[in-house]
């Protein structure tokens, strides 16, 4: 004790300092030590955190669950939305009709006047989707109604009736956007490769296993507003059936349009406005695409899908050709070799190609591509004459 | 293969997965098979360039162990000519010919001559280089087989960018091997998560915003864009560069080594001095080891440190990459470090006095970042002046972003004062489960970009 007090007496202020910090140290309690764990306990509670992970991601983005609340503008919204109004509407008691195609269906066909314009004899429902094409009709079809009698005919409106080649449809990357609440796991790796680019293939099966890849910027927006989205999807999902049933069509015309094929020389009306303009010249003056035949296999494989899982029902399904620009075009030089070979099956029409070719006139059109409000009401009605004598009795075929 | 790709996990899941599966002699030539494999699956040529220098310095360590006096020494000299001279060619040839062709006729445009920087070769030879100096310093034995050595240079998570592992830290767990224990595999894992959220939530996030700016500063001029876009980078190397070190360490702590700790929340330290203290450690401590000491230190008076720090950062900027930006970034901090030295000498400020201290070091730390993004000295230079010119401009940072920022900064000091990370990684298992579901979430939503950005220090 004397030489610990002698060698304490002998140290630096600074030194007694550290001392007796030190010596305080000592005097606290000892933590019991964590009990150590095993290496193996510690892998399997790292496989049942990922499992915890996929449990979880598979709740949020492959049970539906999401689906809910998808903004109702979005591209998964409108499949979505879609499936939710026909699921719950009950079925009529007459024929029922569901038209399907893109935004020119959603644009250019009111349900109401086709219905009321055959007497109510037949029901007409329409799913015109926005930016829409075979491969998503394929999947919104197929989960739609399991038993494949809930529709007395599909009708499948068609931008034209021919295999030339324009926009590539086989490598649309925007698909796994509009089926990202539809698919699947058993679906991802067939439906990425419908995709013909390596990279995008990967790309796609990614987004389609790591589906919360797909719907990042919907979430983000989600979670900017979540009270402001909770409302926008509970009423959509109540009404907005009925907003769409409500539209009138777009009021802009393009009367005084008119078009040189020789010298493919376009004069607008004047007051057009840009929109009209960018889009009347895509459809009339479109840039020359590559004639490879990937249009021809992309609608044998996809149209084809959808004869398919109709063939042992009694649902006819029809084809038309929409009228397609502001202006009358004449016909493709390259015919649908599809349609031609499926147009003598049982359940199945395609319409003529002419059908609706009156339609394409300026006055009737908002754009390059869609019918305005004046076109909207005779197209659909002319639609729905057309359909509903395929409705009778005597020309629905026996299975 | 980068860390972020699918491929990078199913080959991590693969060899891990062989790894212990395999009697333990086959290990050794399994992990260098895969490690190989790695580095090939980039540009199988350059396989080549890296075991040529494996068996350079294999032999040359061989030699100064068995043999005596000048012998030695040439063949530390044989080893160093390899790798600096291979390094030289394939980083450096390009800056020396545009340089001298500079001065020689001034106004013309040098066409750079197409050399392909192989993957990772600033760190492998730096790896390498320490252990033949090590050898000959008589601080570390030669090792005998060829294949451990390969496996210490190649080994792939730290192959490509570092961690740069010393040979006495690799071979101390190589040869003593055991498996890793359960906290150490549950570390492990935990870092391998954490640098995933980092690099692709945190670091792609800044990397947009200092890109956009960085793209064209003289179209955002103001002193906010410049500040908030090289806060942005200075954002973005962080967690870009210890995401990836943190991906290695835990990669190979999973395989049972332990890497050394490369980052310790650098962007709170409080003087320049304890901010290389802190960033990118193993860099700091090999270019103190290797260039410092051997150009004497502070062995040789006050001038002579300060000329040694400068020596040593000049190359350290150098090593960065091959253009004077990086020349004037490490001469930058060569010279605040030195007048750090003689302002405050080398004591660490303690105390509230920190918080002042922390914000002026990030300041200057972040107008160096300028000179390592910016393309050129001149745009450097004009990013400078509007650092501190009176155009106020507007702040390229999203409320998103500031967001993000000040949540690192609440984990950063949560971290550095409360061991917070470290106290997660060791709590019961349903918060860890909880931690990981919420992590692996965010990464799948919240991933900046559908490209995968490179990681920055790949191109070191």
């Amino acid at each position: 004790m004397t030489e610990l007090k002698r060698a304490i007496g002998g140290l630096t202020p600074q030194e007694r300092r550290d001392l007796l910090t030190w010596l305080a140290e000592q005097d606290r309690p000892v933590q019991t030590p964590r009990p150590v764990v095993s290496l193996q306990s510690a892998v399997i509670g790292t496989l049942l955190m990922v499992i915890a992970y996929v449990a979880a991601a598979g709740f949020l983005f492959h049970s539906g669950w999401y689906n809910k609340y998808l903004e109702p503008n979005s591209a998964a919204g409108e499949v979505e939305y879609n499936q939710f109004w026909l699921r719950r509407m009950l079925p009529p008691k007459v024929p029922d009709v569901l038209v399907v195609g893109d935004s020119r269906i959603g644009e250019g066909m009111s349900a109401t006047d086709a219905s009321t314009a055959v007497g109510g004899k037949v029901h007409f429902t329409q799913m015109g989707m926005p930016g829409s094409a075979p491969r998503i009709w394929y999947y919104a079809l197929r989960d739609m109604e399991k038993d494949r009698n809930r529709f007395s005919a599909i009708v499948i409106a068609l931008d034209r009736y021919s295999d030339l080649d324009g926009e590539d449809m086989q490598d649309r990357r925007a698909d796994m956007n509009y089926l990202a609440g539809r698919l699947a796991l058993r679906d991802c790796w067939d439906f990425a490769h419908s995709f013909l680019i390596p990279e995008l293939r990967r790309s796609i099966l990614t987004g389609c296993v790591f589906r919360g890849i797909v719907f990042r910027q919907d979430v983000m927006e989600f979670l900017s507003n979540i009270h402001r989205r909770l409302e926008r999807t509970k009423d959509w999902r109540n009404n907005g059936a009925g907003y769409i049933a409500g539209y009138g069509g777009k009021p802009e015309t393009l009367t005084g349009l008119s078009f040189d094929p020789a010298t493919r020389t376009i004069h607008f009306p004047p007051g057009a406005k840009d929109w009209q303009i960018d889009s009347a010249r895509a459809t009339l003056t479109p840039d020359p695409a590559p004639q490879n035949g990937l249009n021809t296999a992309y609608r044998r494989r996809w149209l084809g899908a959808i004869l398919d899982l109709y063939k042992d029902s009694k649902t006819r399904i029809v084809f038309f050709q929409l009228p397609n620009a502001p202006l009358p075009l004449p016909d493709s030089p390259v015919p649908a070799r599809f349609l031609q070979s499926v147009a003598s099956r049982p359940n199945i029409t395609v319409l003529p190609v002419d059908t609706f070719r009156e339609f394409q006139r300026p006055e009737l059109f908002a754009d390059g591509l869609h019918l305005n409000q004046y076109g909207r009401k005779p197209f659909s009605e002319k639609l729905a004459r057309a359909i509903a004598p395929l409705m009778e009795p005597s020309n629905v075929e026996p299975q | 293969m980068l860390f972020t790709t699918f491929n990078f996990l199913g080959f991590l899941v693969v060899v891990l997965t062989l790894f212990y599966i395999l009697p333990r002699p086959l290990r050794r030539y399994l992990l260098l098979a895969a490690s190989l494999f790695f580095y090939m699956a980039w540009k199988a040529r350059f396989v080549t360039l890296i075991l040529g220098l494996i068996t350079i310095d294999y032999f040359a360590a061989l030699w100064i162990v068995h043999k005596e006096g000048r012998r030695r020494r040439v063949a530390l000299l044989v080893s160093l000519c390899a790798n600096i001279g291979l390094l030289g060619y394939f980083k450096y040839t390009n800056f020396l010919r545009d340089t001298i062709l500079t001065i020689l006729h001034p106004g013309t445009a040098v066409q750079p001559l197409d050399i392909i920087l192989p993957l990772g070769i600033s760190f492998h030879t730096f790896q390498s280089i320490s252990y033949v100096i090590d050898v000959y310093r008589g601080e570390q034995p030669a090792i005998k087989s060829y294949i451990d050595y390969a496996l210490f240079v190649a080994f792939f998570p730290q192959l490509v960018a570092g961690p740069i592992v010393r040979a006495k830290e690799f071979f101390a767990d190589y040869f003593n091997w055991r498996p890793p224990t359960g906290d150490e595999w549950q570390r492990g894992f935990a870092m391998i998560l954490t640098g995933y959220v980092k690099k692709l939530i945190f670091a792609d996030q800044f990397a947009m915003v200092a890109d956009r700016y960085y793209s064209n500063p003289l179209a955002m001029p103001g002193v906010l864009p410049a500040w908030s876009a090289t806060v942005a980078f200075a954002l973005q190397i962080f967690f870009d560069f210890s995401g990836y070190t943190d991906i290695a360490i835990g990669v190979a702590l999973l395989f049972g080594f332990h890497f050394p700790e490369n980052f310790r929340r650098p962007y709170l330290s409080a003087s320049v001095t304890e901010f290389w203290r802190r960033w990118h450690m193993t860099l700091s401590g090999w270019l103190r080891d290797y260039v410092y000491i051997s150009l004497g230190g502070n062995r040789h008076g006050k001038v002579r440190t300060y000329a040694n720090l400068m020596m040593t950062m000049l190359i350290g900027g150098l090593w960065h990459g091959a253009s004077w930006n990086f020349v004037i970034w490490g001469g930058y901090q060569g010279a605040a470090l030195a007048i750090e030295r003689v302002v405050w000498g080398r004591e660490e400020k303690q105390g509230l006095v920190r918080i002042p201290l922390t914000v002026l070091t990030l300041a200057i730390v972040c107008v160096g970042w300028v000179f390592f993004r910016a393309k050129t000295f001149a745009a450097a230079a004009f990013v400078i002046g509007q650092m501190f010119s009176k155009t106020a401009g507007e702040s390229l940072l999203s409320t998103t972003q500031v967001v993000l920022i000040l949540a690192t900064l609440a984990v950063a000091l949560a971290e550095e004062y409360q061991g917070a990370l470290t106290r997660l990684t060791a709590s019961p298992l349903w918060i860890r489960t909880a931690a990981t579901v919420v992590a692996l979430l965010a990464i799948e939503l919240f991933t900046a970009s559908d490209q995968s950005i490179p990681f920055v220090y790949f191109q070191f």
